[in-house]
């Protein structure tokens, strides 16, 4: 049994879900996170344009409402949205995915996971794999790998 | 490969974070939660508080990080009068220490027909 811990982008999330529901994975927490990786965050804030999370995405929509439709053309560069964020030494928005599977399944859920998600960016996530001694279901008691077919 | 788990106090984390990046510890992922330890939380007057805020660090070192990373969390968390008896406070925070078996990195996992892990 293994616990799959994988970091990626907001937006990608529905597209994992209806990945990993092909794959048969028994279960998935979700969690809200913010993160960074080595480049702390804000290093390639310029390339991030298309791929700003969904709070971004918002400042981005009021900023071009408030410059009016004629000027929403411009160009808005996502590193003038960053620097609330810089404060906070750089850490993005992510989900985290946690999935308790089955020493066979875990190459196959890799596998959906970077499909779906790898852009060639920086910031598209990471997968990690730790070792998991037991899980129970709360609602039979069953142990094991019982507990989570 | 670890991974850490040290749940701190939220008013430490920025100085936690800081003094890692000081090591060359730069990724790190970071979630709020709330819990208590051994002393169930605490009372103020006649309210009983046992969902506490406290930040989590989740991070991913090699092996030969660990204990200088285990080193700073402690040096930086740590609240009290230092070098005292008094050194540290109930709700300073735990550190745990799970192992990672194998890791990816999502932006070049299995690129051009190589396997999943380069």
């Amino acid at each position: 049994m293994k616990q799959i811990i994988a970091i990626i982008r907001d937006e990608r999330v529905e597209e994992t879900k209806t990945a990993l529901e092909k794959t048969g994975v028994p279960g998935i927490t979700f969690l809200y996170v913010t993160g960074r990786g080595r480049q702390k965050g804000t290093a390639n804030a310029h390339e991030l344009g298309e791929v700003l999370n969904r709070n971004f995405r918002m400042q981005l929509t009021s900023a071009e409402t408030a410059h009016g439709p004629a000027e929403s053309g411009k160009e808005i560069s996502a590193g003038s949205l960053l620097p609330e964020k810089k404060s906070e030494s750089g850490f993005l928005p992510k989900r985290m995915l946690v999935i308790i599977a089955h020493d066979a399944e875990v190459e196959s859920i890799v596998q959906a996971i970077v499909n779906v998600n790898q852009t060639g960016r920086y910031g598209d996530g990471r997968i990690f794999i730790c070792p998991m001694i037991t899980a129970i279901r709360v609602r039979t008691g069953e142990r094991g790998d019982k507990a989570i077919s | 490969m670890k991974m850490i788990w040290a749940v701190i106090r939220p008013e430490c984390a920025q100085r936690v974070i800081t003094a890692l990046d000081g090591v060359g510890i730069g990724g790190m992922t970071r979630l709020h939660v709330t819990g208590h330890g051994r002393g169930m939380g605490i009372t103020l007057g006649s309210v009983h508080y046992t969902e506490i805020p406290k930040e989590m660090l989740m991070i991913v070192v090699p092996d030969n990080y660990v204990a200088k990373a285990v080193t700073i969390i402690r040096a930086e968390a740590k609240t009290g009068a230092k070098n005292t008896h008094k050194e540290g406070t109930t709700g300073d925070g735990k550190i745990f220490i799970t192992y990672v078996e194998d890791s990816f990195a999502i932006r070049t996992a299995g690129k051009a027909g190589m396997k999943l892990k380069e």
